[in-house]
Order: C-alpha cells, then structure tokens, then sequence
C-alpha cells in the first residue's frame, strides 16, 4: 500500500469519526436540551469534552467493530475506505432527515458493502452479523422502552404529590450528571472504532505490529474528530429526539438518560454490542408511553425504525458501489483520491446547508 | 447459523432493570426527601425535617456510588 492510500483511508477514518460526532450528540444532549436542564451551547460543549476525555479512557482497540461480521484476512485498505465512505454517507443522509441512526451499524453495512463486492459473497459472515447486529438491533430499543416506562412509573409515584418546582429543578440537576455519563460513555465506545480502523491500517502498511501500543497521535486525532464533531451538533436530530418523539419534562428526561446509560454500559462491561442511538430512542419512547401510549409520536418513531433497517443494506449498497468505483482505477491511490475529493465536495455542501438550519433550532433552544 | 450469547443477553436485561430502575428511583427519593424536608422545616417539624433529611442524603450517597460505578465499569473496559 502506498503512503498515499494510507493517509487518504486515516484521513477518511477521521472524517467518519467527526460525522460520528455530530451524528450522535443527540443521544447525549437532546433530552437536556429540551427539558432545559442546560442551554443548548452548554450541553454540546459539555458532550464534546465529555466525549474527548472518554475517548482516552479505553484503548481497546482489539475487537475492531467489523470483527466476526467479514472474513478478517480478505480485508484490504480499499475495502475499509469504501465501507467508511459507505458509512459517512449514510451518517449524512439521515442527519439530513433528522433521523437517529446507528454509527456502528452503518460502518458495519459499509465494510460488509465492500467486501462483497471486493471478495464475494463468502467474505461476509451472515452469522455475525445477526449476533452484531439483528438481535441487539431487537433488543436494545425494546429493553431500554420498558425499563424507562418502568422506571418513570415508579418516579411519578414518588414525587408526584411534591411542589412542581423542586422537582423540576431537582430532576434538571439529575440530567447534568445522567447526560454527562452518557456523553463519556458514548466517548469510549465510538472513538474506539476509529482508532481501530487506523491502527489496523498502519499494521497492514508496515508501520506498526500488531503487538505494538495505539500511536499517541491516533488517540489524539480520533478523540479530537470525535468532539469537534460533537461540539458542530446534530441539531436536525437533536430536535427529533429532543422534541419529536414526545414532549418531554425532566423527570422523563432523566429516566431516559440514567436507564440509557445503564444499559449501554452493563451491555458493555459483558461484551453485548448495543446502539447507543437505538437505546437513547427506546429511552425516550418508554418516557413518553408510560404517561399516555398517545404521548410518543409513533410516526416519527416508524420512521426511525425504518431508518434502523434500511441502515445496513443502504451504507452496504454504498460502500459496495464506492469499491466498484475505486476498483476501476486500478490497485494505486488514483480511485481513493477521486472518491475522497468527491467526498470533501459532498461534505463542504452538506455543511453549508446545516449553517442555515442550525442557527434557527439553537435560537429556539 | 449464529450463536446468541445468551448468557451475556440475560446479564444485560437483569443489570439494567436493577441498574435503571433503581438509579432512577434512588434519585426520585432524595427529591422527595430533600422536598420534605423543607416541608416539615417550614412547619417546624424538626424531628421529621431530620428523618427526611437523613433519608435525601442516605439516597443521595447510595446514587453517587452507583454513578462511581459507572465510570468504573467504563475504565475496566480496556
């Protein structure tokens, strides 16, 4: 592999990783926001740092997110870099949509993409990808809908004959800190998979051995992408997790968010993939159906389930079309070159337009 | 055909209806409790402003060591 390629698949890496950022914060920050627990420059700012710091909380770069899903040995530079682009073009169709999608399911649509077009069907493990990917895609969003209605349930016991404001001001104060676990959850987990992808592309350029420690500069980078990405915000998905999927009050936005927490990590301390966007979502739809099933928008919620399956064929198709691409140029950095620059156009685009609409969602806070 | 790990499945969904619900209602008793408080204070309840006050506080200490855990549970992982 040239030095060429090997940058281009790093900076391509980074590139993801900073959609990853922004695409995400929602899950982090859109209860907050909405319940007014922080204005929204705080709580972004906040989730960013949060984010950055978690990033170096966990090295452990060895389960790479697409492992078990492709054959590990078939997998090439060109094969990642189209399943990255595959990804980071899903990221941006559904920010555009203001839908919550999983990061992780679109790179791992994007890599299996690719690698089927790259190597055949055999290079994909179907088995894999129904333990990775089908069954916490069924688990998460529904675990964390009736542990949250659960829990709000037993909340509203609670406080629900005290004075409105002490438990307003109270539940605020909770979701500073269930939305700061969140954000420093979501910080260890995601950079993760950016680092590793760039780890394993140094090992396979020559540059390092598999024994050898995460290059300072990765971690850096990949926690740096992450919380800038973060700190630009999602504000389109935000507002639908924030606002759309039901009205939110703070006692319902911090049981989404504790519970979220919860169950991301007790998956993660077992080692059972989750999505931290299908949590989040599951959360604040268990929120709003344990008050009334007529409180959560359920055709904002069908939506974001479409966008949960169509995920991984739609990232897949792209990926798989983007080695098809890359392909036709031959084994050197022409084909990468051409795809990355036609990516930078589609990002300098995408961004202009989030100018626009950004600014009026953060003035209505 | 793929081999569900059960076993790790079963581990989440207890741990997090223990975990979720209990963090949450922890913190539900120390509003209530620090509400009370205030309520029993304002009446000049002093035995039961303390009562709940040591309630708000026991809870209080109990949900901090949760979200110590937490983090901790997030160190271990790599």
């Amino acid at each position: 592999m040239s030095d060429v390629v090997l940058w281009i698949v790093v900076g391509t890496a980074l590139a993801f990783d900073f959609t990853n950022g922004f695409h995400d914060t929602a899950n982090a920050v859109a209860t907050s926001i909405s319940t007014r627990a922080m204005p929204p420059k705080v709580a972004v700012s906040l989730a960013a740092v949060l984010n950055f710091v978690g990033a170096f909380l966990s090295l452990a770069v060895a389960a790479t997110i697409a492992s078990g899903i492709v054959q590990a040995d078939l997998i090439t530079p060109a094969i990642v870099f189209a399943g990255l682009i595959g990804a980071i073009t899903w990221n941006l169709a559904t920010w555009y949509f203001g839908l919550p999608a999983s990061s992780s399911h679109a790179l791992i649509g994007g890599v299996v993409g690719s690698a089927f077009v790259a190597e055949g069907p055999d290079a994909v493990l179907g088995a894999g990808i129904i333990e990775k990917v089908v069954v916490p895609g069924l688990v998460a969003p529904m675990l964390a809908l009736v542990v949250t209605a659960i829990a709000i349930s037993l909340a509203y016991r609670i406080v629900g004959r005290r004075r409105p404001g002490p438990v307003t001001r109270g539940f605020r104060l909770g979701q500073i800190v269930s939305g700061s676990l969140f954000s420093l959850s979501h910080g260890t987990n995601d950079a993760q998979k950016t680092m590793g992808i760039i780890f394993l592309t140094l090992i396979a350029n020559g540059n390092l051995s598999a024994s050898d420690d995460v290059p300072t500069w990765v971690v850096v980078s990949a926690a740096t992408a992450i919380a800038l990405g973060t700190y630009v915000g999602g504000w389109r998905i935000i507002k639908t997790m924030g606002s759309r999927i039901i009205k939110m009050d703070p006692a319902q936005g911090f049981a989404a968010q504790t519970v979220g927490a919860t169950v991301i990590l007790s998956a993660s301390h077992v080692g059972f993939p989750l999505s931290t966007t299908q949590v989040i979502s599951g959360s604040i739809m268990g929120a709003g159906a344990a008050k009334r099933l007529s409180a959560v928008r359920w055709g904002v919620a069908g939506n974001i389930a479409i966008a949960w399956v169509l995920t991984i064929p739609a990232a897949a198709a792209v990926g798989g079309l983007t080695y098809a691409v890359v392909a036709l140029f031959g084994a050197d950095e022409a084909g990468p070159l051409v795809v990355a620059g036609l990516l930078l156009a589609l990002l300098t685009a995408a961004f202009a337009r989030r100018l626009a609409t950004g600014r009026t969602l953060t003035a209505e806070g | 055909m793929a081999v569900v790990d059960f076993h790790a499945l079963g581990q989440v969904v207890w741990v997090s209806l223990v975990a979720g619900i209990g963090v949450t209602v922890l913190f539900s008793v120390v509003i209530w409790g620090t509400d009370k408080t205030a309520a029993a204070r304002r009446e000049g309840q002093d035995g039961q402003a303390l009562a709940y006050g040591v309630l708000a506080v026991a809870a209080m200490v109990v949900f901090s060591a949760a979200v110590i855990t937490g983090v901790v549970v997030m160190l271990n992982k790599g």
